[in-house]
This record gives C-alpha cells, sequence and structure tokens, in this order.
C-alpha cells in the first residue's frame, strides 16, 4: 500500500497506529529533508526525535567541537566525542539509532554565500543556534526561499519556540526586528542554561517539524511560545506579519542577505 | 523582591490591575516598564515589551506609566550571545 519495508513499518508502528498519522504520514516523514543547524543544546534532542521518527534525509550544519561543558545538555555527544567535530558524533550516534535515515554532514559555518542554495535542498529548517548573527541569516534565507522554518531559543530557565512559513506567516524579524545590541544579551555560556530547558524546546522543534511534514494539528504559525521553567509556565505570544517588517514587509529593506556583526564591542580595538 | 502579587487584598496601598504575560497580577510597584520589567526577576535578559499587542519603544520604557487593565508581554530575546564567543 505504502512504500514502507516491513522493518520499517514494524520500527514505526506507534507512530502508523495513530490515525493522524498512519502510513500515509510515515510514508511522508521517509520522503522528506530537515536541515538542522547546529548540533548542540537544541539540535541534539531535535535532531535525535526526527532521526527516531524515521525522516528520511537529514542535514546538520555544524563546525563546532565536542566540548566537556557542552555535555551537561547537548544529548548527542557522548564523554568519548569531546574533542570529535559535532557534525561528526552527531551522525554516529543518529546512525546507531536509526540506520534507515540518510546523513548529510557539512562542517562548516552557516554564511550568507551557503545558506540559500543549502536551505533550498531541504523541505523545513530548524534552528538551533548560539548566535544571533545566524538566527537573523536563517530568517532571511527562509523568508527569501519560502521554506518552513522552526526556531527555537534558550537562555537560563527560559526558552521560546515559533513557527515559521517563510513568506506566508510571521518571521522572526516581524516579531524581533533588530539583533539586540552587543552585549546586552549574554549567551549561555555567560548566563548559564539549565540542560533540561535545552531539551524541552528542542523536543518542541521536532514536534513542530514532525506536524509540519505530516500536516498533523496546527503547527505554531503567527505564535511564539515562551517556556518558563521556572513557574513551569507557557506563554503564547500571537505574532502578526508585520507590513513594515524589513524582510518579508510590504516593502523591504533587506532583499540581500546581511551578515551581522560577529564580534563584539567588548572586544580589545584591533583584536 | 518580586512586587507582584496575585489579588489585591482588600485596604493595601493602591496598585494596578495588569495582565503580565497572560497571568493576572495585582501590580504595587512604580507604574513605568522599566520598572515593572525589573521586577520579573530576570533583569539578565534583554525584552522587547509589548503592551496591549503594540511594541512599545525601547526609548519610552521609563516614561510610559501603565493604567489599569493594560496587558503587558515580555518578549525576551534568547538565542546566544550578541556576541559569540
Ligand atoms: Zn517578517
Amino acid at each position: 500500500m505504502f512504500n514502507l519495508t516491513e522493518e520499517e513499518i514494524e520500527r514505526y508502528s506507534r507512530h502508523i497506529i495513530l490515525p493522524e498519522v498512519g502510513g500515509r504520514g510515515q510514508q511522508k516523514l521517509k520522503e522528506a529533508s530537515v536541515l538542522v543547524v547546529g548540533a548542540g543544546g537544541l539540535g541534539s534532542p531535535a535532531l535525535l526525535y526526527l532521526t527516531a521518527a524515521g525522516v528520511g534525509r537529514i542535514g546538520i550544519i555544524e563546525d563546532d567541537v565536542v566540548d566537556l561543558t557542552n555535555l551537561q545538555r547537548q544529548v548527542l555527544h557522548a564523554t568519548a566525542d569531546v574533542g570529535k567535530p559535532k557534525a561528526q558524533s552527531a551522525s554516529e550516534t543518529m546512525k546507531q539509532i536509526n540506520p534507515l535515515v540518510e546523513v548529510d554532514v557539512y562542517r562548516e559555518r552557516l554564511n550568507k554565500d551557503n545558506i540559500l542554495p543549502l536551505v533550498e535542498k531541504y523541505d523545513v529548517v530548524v534552528d538551533g543556534v548560539d548566535n544571533f548573527p545566524t538566527r537573523y541569516l536563517i530568517n532571511d534565507a527562509c523568508v527569501m526561499k519560502k521554506k518552513a522554518l522552526v526556531e527555537g531559543g534558550i537562555l537560563r530557565f527560559m526558552g521560546l519556540i515559533m513557527s515559521i512559513r517563510g513568506g506566508e506567516t510571521a518571521c522572526y524579524r516581524c516579531v524581533y526586528e533588530e539583533p539586540p545590541p552587543p552585549g546586552t544579551v549574554p549567551s549561555c555560556a555567560e548566563a548559564g542554561i539549565l540542560g533540561a530547558v535545552a531539551g524541552v524546546v528542542g523536543t518542541l522543534q521536532a514536534t513542530e517539524v514532525l506536524k509540519i511534514l505530516t500536516g498533523v494539528g496546527k503547527p505554531l504559525f503567527n505564535r511564539m511560545l515562551q517556556f518558563d521553567a521556572e513557574e513551569l509556565s507557557f506563554h503564547e505570544v500571537q505574532a502578526k506579519r508585520n507590513p513594515k517588517c524589513p524582510v518579508c514587509g510590504e516593502n523591504p529593506t533587506i532583499t540581500e542577505l546581511v551578515e551581522y556583526d560577529h564580534t563584539c564591542e567588548i572586544q580589545a580595538p584591533g583584536s | 523582591m518580586l512586587s507582584l502579587k496575585n489579588e489585591a487584598a482588600a485596604g493595601e496601598a493602591p496598585g494596578l490591575n495588569l495582565e503580565v504575560q497572560g497571568r493576572k497580577v495585582y501590580y504595587q510597584g512604580p507604574a513605568d516598564v522599566r520598572s515593572l520589567l525589573d521586577s520579573q526577576g530576570e533583569s539578565v535578559l534583554y525584552a522587547n515589551v509589548r503592551i496591549n499587542g503594540s511594541v512599545l519603544d525601547r526609548r519610552d520604557f521609563e516614561n510610559v506609566l501603565l493604567k489599569e487593565g493594560d496587558s503587558v508581554e515580555f518578549l525576551y530575546f534568547m538565542g546566544g550571545g550578541s556576541c559569540s564567543t
């Protein structure tokens, strides 16, 4: 009936038994492709669940190396992986979980020159990056290529999730028009992150991807969810397409990709 | 630390009934937006503020006074440092 092997039908039986997913939905996952940017705190849980779920082809782009301080939350990587490229460590773990999934490994940093052709090769993009310049770059590229994007961010005990259909629903810039000024927003290295919060947000991102790919339910389009682990509460923010949005508004000022400076004001001059 | 209370007790100093992050609160601190933001206990975080659905200009955080019944949302920036390490 569907183009699934006996092994696949057994492996994914708990999906297939869901009437909303069924063999048809599982088939869609098998034919789908997802690009996950970053194999760190958010990318780890997202990649684990997308792999286990049987998404046919998964791309990972990550240029970092596993560090001991990553292991408190980046659950794709184990102690023995310290020093290994994260993209490689991630794909090894994914192959162990589900060898049926095809994994594309890109050991590079996303930039304005490589992002558009890369994004074009995938159905959905997952943002699991740890800096604002790349976050805005991904949003703008997904708007330009009209791609589905699942945004996620974490800090301390909080997280946010937002799904975007580029050019159709509110984008990240419709809510956060410009990056915060340098020095105003601490990184997880500076302000800390409760490891399990990364798990919550990354897993929600995977959930959104699976919903978008199978057409199940109502994705988090035109909505942004803020998660507060201290209160254990979620707050949903209504997001509308902003007609003045610099990238998806009526008169966009960003028509070519811009890359914000990755350096920081705190840096010594000339360094 | 937090000056937010769930409900007004009769006879207390006058405050404001607000909706903060979707929750009804009785707020007794100074009525400017900056003070409410600082009272949230996440002073390390940087946020955009929406009042009744409209984004408030950052330069007005100290000037704009909250009114009874206002709905206030803090859209925190999360997603890595604003400078990369
Ligand atoms: Zn937009």
